[in-house]
């Protein structure tokens, strides 16, 4: 799977994938501290979408989409409890 | 899979960055999971019932030792907020922030290792 470029889009995309199986998909964080690498994985699957980044500015959008997914998750795709 | 309450597995999870410092990789899962084991994945994917519990699962890794966590409605707001402070204080390899493209970035980076060659 190539990974995507734009963030914007990725996040869209994985948003997208989650609402659409909320049970199947996952989302991955990697980190390598020794080569400054952080890469994120949405799938279900089926799909894949994937985001590689270096740059500590990427770790901050993270930070929200980290939130959004942990409010998807525990409270249910549409964000309801 | 150690099944760990959210704090200590924050601990864990710091401790994991911590011993991979150096070299090696961590990985971290996030997923939704429903606590009702007996019934099928496929059963629950078209509609989500609202009568049973769902949470939500965090895994870590490094390869060899894993750590879990489940994360209710009610933990997840403390929990993302803590877990974003470790993350924040072990993510500093990645690289400041640069507004050049790629060409410009090379070409901005000789002239940085030129001026420390001056000054020096």
């Amino acid at each position: 799977m190539v990974y995507i470029e734009s963030w914007d889009e990725f996040t869209k995309r994985s948003v997208d994938l989650f609402q659409a199986e909320p049970l199947k998909t996952r989302y991955v964080m990697k980190y390598r501290h020794c080569d400054g690498k952080l890469v994120l994985k949405v799938t279900d699957d089926r799909v894949c979408l994937k985001y590689k980044t270096d740059q500590l500015q990427d770790a901050k959008k993270m930070e929200k989409l980290n939130n959004i997914f942990f409010t998807m998750m525990a409270r249910g795709p549409k964000g309801k409890s | 899979m150690v099944r760990l309450d959210p704090d200590p597995f924050l601990n864990e999870l710091t401790k994991l960055y911590e011993q991979h410092r150096d070299k090696g990789t961590v990985w971290v899962t996030l997923k939704r999971v429903h606590l009702d084991w007996k019934r099928k994945r496929k059963a629950t994917v078209e509609s989500e019932d609202e009568t049973v519990d769902y949470r939500c699962l965090v895994r870590a890794t490094d390869g060899k030792k894993n750590i879990s966590a489940m994360l209710s409605a009610k933990d997840h707001q403390r929990f993302q907020m803590a877990y974003a402070t470790v993350l924040k204080a072990h993510m500093d390899a990645l690289k400041k922030r640069e507004k050049k493209d790629k060409k410009e970035k090379k070409a901005a980076a000789a002239i940085a290792a030129t001026a420390t060659v001056v000054k020096q």
